[in-house]
């Protein structure tokens, strides 16, 4: 296996042009899948997950639109955007066409899992032959050989007497059962990556154990790479070997999944960490993460997460702080983006009071807290 | 009917979640409106209709009723009395040699080599009256005959399809195997027996036209009661023992009033052509009275000799109902976001 | 179980539908005013002759009998004998039925072979020039009396261009003898094309004049239900999975978009039965249309009735296709279920 890694994802820029304003929901992200690994793209609703999904495999919708960066999937730029001579980004010479991303990536290199299972199969059309039809654009079989590679599939997923399930429709299904069959599908086209965008979310907790249990296995025997999209950490201690976590457009730590539930960085993962009851921990009680995301429309200034930052100062507001890399074995990557981690006097600054740092700090701030 | 259902904000004793929220979604819906060219584009059609409405009431019915008292016609005051001030009286005959006189700039075949004249911009018709007058006095007609009998569907069928909806069961059977039956025979044949039984003119045509398009109002108001009969607030309500009326008209009507009001305006401008059919036919405003459907019938005798006289009174009615489809639509993509631009 | 039972269920649920209807016109009609003994006899008859007729028509018998009498009556298919063209009704009916269904289906098909492709492209090419030209074409058809499209079009490609005849509708499988347009010597094969050119060119003014209300209709949900589906979270799927554009549209969104039209089909032919009797008064033609209304003008009540109960039959019949349609397209709708 070479260095290069299967996907690479450089400073990625995707926005919303409505009519409130521009919506930067994507604002540069980076990150790399290798083979074989599972990787996580986690955060809250509205971080930009699904919109830095839809990104990669250029599906997103007007008034979206990818004005930034690059995605470089084995040698080959899907993604390309460099500025052109009026300003303006455009695709650059290198990047794949439209034509040439549906017929040679989508599908046949990259395949994607949706969230809601519910909606994602067409219902006038039986299961079976959707599966089919993808199963012949992707891979280049005949029909009959796409049927039984399709009903192979549907055994393969833990589907109960799949020959005779290929010729039910969608509705004739549970929704745990519909998820199998969009795995089915993603599988049957023999993809070296899949996306899988929150395929659990949507699904009791018993039967998400069950979808994990089963993604584990397949990716262990088709040796296919993933990224994982979830809000959940607990799905992402499952199945992830490195995570990135998301906030307001932006990447702001990205490490191993072992250093990132023990060696925490960022106060937002931390906090994250914090809301979710872990088996390795005893707590006294949850902490929900204070106020809500604010809107990527009009995103804070300096630190995004300042405003519901527990540890927030008032360089915090000022300062937009880039991914430091602070990793301490040379083996793994482990970057932050966090004032915290940069030398820019966040010892000196006092600390702001926010939401977050409302309950414990209000006491320490002088009566005249004024901006600086 | 609108202001019935919002009165019940004021009282925040019964104001149930339904009331507020209708209301903030009408201001929302306003200003969705405003944004959107098309919709105000038929806001303009329509206001300028309603206007040319207005006078020609004030000019046909209002004067015409003060100029039967001597105080009022020594002052000058009587029937048409701005139509002739201002252009031609839309009742009298001037003349037989007038008759059928192309627009302005035209010609047709019976003045193959006179054109016609300011004096009648539009031309006359058959009888040699002014078709514009007529159709200025039309235009009464039409936004009357629109309003009121969408006026009394929706009424009617906002009582039939709440109640149908709420109580379920027979009730429901009953109501909408009787809106079906309505809905099985062609309006127009069911309103033109209606007036046939009992009488020819607007009136009948206006409550005729209201009764047979009770189903539509009626199957909407039901849908959504369905839908809101089963949410906390009106259970709630139930439960708190408000009465069973009141649950109806405060909390669950009004929750409802948004795809009414969008089906309210489409209807209007359906109603407007269902009358002026009926008028084509001769079931409407009697003559002397003017309409702009019966203006067509006049006119189908005299397409070939002066086919303008047949192309104008259409080019009123698209116009109009153009008018109330446009805020129609408008007011439906304000309402539902998954239309949205 | 199956589709038979289905057909067999709906149509049984018809029933009630057609014994309001009869209901409603029969007490309708009742209303009116005027004799139509008069109608028949002039205005001064004998009291003899009249109390013949009367006894004929079963008119001196009380309402609820005369109501009863009717129902046994049409339950055995005798819908009585018009007064006005003293011809049994069904006769009547029979004459002019596949005049007013040849009409109606022309429009229908020609309604929906412009609307579904101008519907999908406006929705394909959302808010660009074309979308634009075809939701104005849309608008303007949905508000234009059709009555006047009808006029408009006799004005312009009769009267001034003379492409195409004003009046009557001529059937495809007409008697050749009977058109003045056929050749009298020609062969057979000749003979039959020269009536079905004839038809055609008769057909053209009052299938627009009737179908644009529909075209208009159609094209707007269309449009609409397309862009729904467009969005849906499958047509997304099949866009991941490298299916192409025209693909989607031709197979993943089609059949899915066709539901509310197959709805709207079933609703739009009350407003086209009725807008049948605008067309048929434009274009003089001798159909079910003019046939009520001539019924109704003179009182003529079997005929009323009978006529209407056809009008209910026809439109209960169109709603039940429609639904079983519906049923074919969507697997989600079992024929078993009552909804």
């Amino acid at each position: 296996m070479t260095d290069e890694p299967l996907l690479k994802v450089e400073n990625l820029q995707t926005q919303f042009f409505t009519e409130e304003g521009t919506v930067r929901a994507v604002d540069g992200i980076s990150f790399e899948v290798n083979e074989g690994e599972i990787v996580g793209l986690v955060g809250e609703s509205g971080a930009g997950k699904s919109v830095a999904t839809s990104s990669i495999m250029r599906l997103v919708e007007t008034p979206g639109q990818i004005v930034g960066g690059t995605v470089t999937y084995k040698g080959t730029k899907i993604v390309d955007i460099e500025e052109g001579p009026d300003g303006q980004p455009r695709p650059s010479e290198e990047m794949l066409t439209d034509e040439e991303m549906r017929e040679q990536i989508r599908g046949n290199e990259i395949a994607i899992i949706f969230q809601d299972p519910m909606e994602a199969l067409n219902p006038v059309f039986k299961v079976g032959a959707q599966l089919r039809e993808f199963i012949e654009l992707n891979r280049d079989v005949g029909s009959a050989e796409a049927r039984e590679i399709a009903v192979d599939m549907l055994r393969e997923v833990g589907i109960p007497e799949p020959v005779k399930r290929y010729d039910s429709y969608p509705h004739q299904f549970s929704g745990g059962m519909r998820q199998r069959v969009l795995i089915a599908m993603a599988l049957a086209c023999e993809p070296s990556l899949i996306i899988a965008d929150e395929p659990t979310t949507a699904l009791d907790v018993t039967v998400e154990g069950q979808i994990i249990d089963l993604v584990h296995d397949l990716e262990a025997k088709y040796d296919t790479s993933f990224v994982w999209v979830t809000h959940d950490l607990g799905v992402v201690a499952e199945i992830c070997d490195r995570v990135n976590v998301m906030y307001l457009g932006e990447i702001i730590e990205s490490a191993d999944v072992d250093d990132l539930f023990h060696d925490t960085k960022h106060p937002y993962t931390e906090a994250l960490l914090q809301s979710i009851p872990r088996p390795d921990q005893t707590v006294e009680e949850l902490e929900p993460i204070v106020g809500v995301m604010p809107e990527a429309i009009n995103p804070p200034s300096g630190c995004r997460f300042h405003t519901r930052c527990p540890d927030a100062r008032t360089v915090c507001r000022e300062f937009h702080p880039t991914e430091q890399d602070v990793s301490e074995a040379v083996t793994a990557t482990h970057r932050v983006a966090c004032v915290k981690y940069e030398s820019i006097g966040y010892e000196d600054a006092r600390p702001l009071e926010t939401e977050a740092t409302d309950d414990f700090g209000s006491g320490l701030i002088d009566a005249s807290g004024e901006d600086a | 009917m609108s202001n019935a259902t919002y009165e019940t904000d004021t009282d925040p004793d019964t104001d149930g979640p339904a009331a507020v929220e209708s209301r903030v979604g009408w201001r929302y819906t306003i200003s969705q409106v405003k944004r959107d060219p098309t919709a105000v584009a038929g806001l303009v059609i329509v206001a300028f209709m309603t206007t040319v409405a207005n006078i020609a009431f004030v000019d046909d019915v209002l004067f015409g009723f003060l100029g039967q008292y001597a105080f009022f016609a020594n002052r000058g005051i009587e029937q048409f009395v701005l139509a002739e001030t201002f252009w031609v009286n839309p009742e009298v005959d001037p003349g037989t040699n007038q008759i059928l006189r192309p627009p302005v700039f035209m010609t047709n075949e019976l003045y193959p080599e006179q054109p016609g004249t300011m004096a009648h911009p539009l031309g006359t018709d058959h009888r040699g009256r002014d078709v514009l007058v007529r159709l200025f006095y039309g235009t009464r007609i039409a936004i009357t005959v629109g309003i009121v009998s969408t006026g009394i569907a929706l009424v009617v069928g906002t009582v039939v399809g709440a109640v149908a909806g709420y109580y379920g069961g027979w009730v429901d059977d009953a109501l909408m195997r009787a809106s079906e039956t309505l809905y099985a025979i062609p309006f127009l044949v069911l309103v033109i027996a209606f007036m046939t039984a009992f009488g020819r003119d607007l009136t009948f045509a206006m409550v005729g036209v209201g009764i047979a398009t009770i189903p539509s109002f009626a199957r909407l108001i039901r849908s959504r009661v369905l839908s809101v009969r089963e949410e906390d607030y009106v259970e709630a309500a139930r439960s708190a023992g408000v009465r069973d009326r009141n649950v109806i008209f405060r909390h669950v009507v009004p929750n409802s009033f948004a795809p009414v009001l969008v089906q309210a305006t489409l209807q209007v401008g359906v109603n407007i052509l269902i009358i002026a059919g009926l008028s084509f036919l001769g079931y409407g405003a009697q003559p002397p009275t003017a309409s702009w459907g019966q203006m067509l019938n006049n006119s189908k005798e005299y397409m070939l000799p002066n086919p303008w006289f047949s192309i104008w009174p259409g080019i009123a009615i698209l116009v109009t109902v153009v008018g109330f489809n446009l805020i129609g639509d408008g007011l439906r993509d304000a309402l539902d976001p998954r239309i949205n631009n | 179980m199956g589709r038979l039972r289905y057909t067999t269920v709906r149509l049984l649920q018809a029933i009630p539908v057609l014994l309001g209807v009869v209901t409603i016109t029969f007490f309708l009609t009742d209303a009116i005013p005027g004799d139509p003994v008069q109608i028949m006899l002039g205005p001064s008859p004998s009291a003899q002759q009249a109390d013949a007729i009367r006894a004929k028509f079963g008119l001196d018998q009380p309402l609820y009998v005369r109501y009863v009498n009717y129902l046994a009556d049409v339950v055995r298919l005798d819908l009585g004998e018009s007064i006005y063209y003293g011809v049994p009704v069904t006769q009547k009916i029979m004459e002019r039925l596949p005049v007013t269904l040849f009409l109606l289906l022309s429009s229908f098909t020609f309604a929906l072979c412009t609307a579904v492709p101008l519907g999908i492209l406006s929705a394909k090419r959302r808010n660009e020039p074309t979308d634009h030209v075809s939701r104005i074409v849309a608008l303007f058809g949905v508000s234009t009396p059709s009555f006047w499209i009808g006029l408009m079009l006799i004005i312009v490609f009769s009267f001034k261009l003379g492409w195409l005849p004003a009046t009557n509708i001529v059937l495809p499988w007409a008697d050749p003898a009977s058109l003045d347009a056929v050749d009298p010597d020609a062969s057979w094969l000749v003979a039959r094309w020269q009536v079905v050119a004839t038809s055609a060119k008769h057909l053209v003014l009052p299938m627009i004049t009737l179908g644009t209300l529909q075209m208009a209709a159609f094209t707007r949900i269309e449009r609409s239900s397309m862009l729904e589906v467009l969005g849906e979270e499958y047509v997304k799927l099949a866009r991941a999975y490298g299916v192409s554009e025209f693909t989607i549209v031709r197979k993943h969104a089609f059949r899915n978009a066709q539901l509310p039209l197959l709805t709207l089909v079933g609703l739009q032919l009350t407003s086209a039965l009725g807008g049948a009797v605008l067309t048929e008064t434009v274009f003089s033609i001798n159909g079910m249309g003019r046939l009520i209304i001539t019924a109704i003008n003179n009182q003529d009540f079997p005929l009323v009735m009978g006529t209407t109960l056809v009008f209910g039959l026809v439109f209960v019949i169109g709603v039940i296709i429609t639904d079983l349609s519906y049923a074919l397209v969507d697997p989600r709708v079992s024929f078993e279920g009552s909804e």
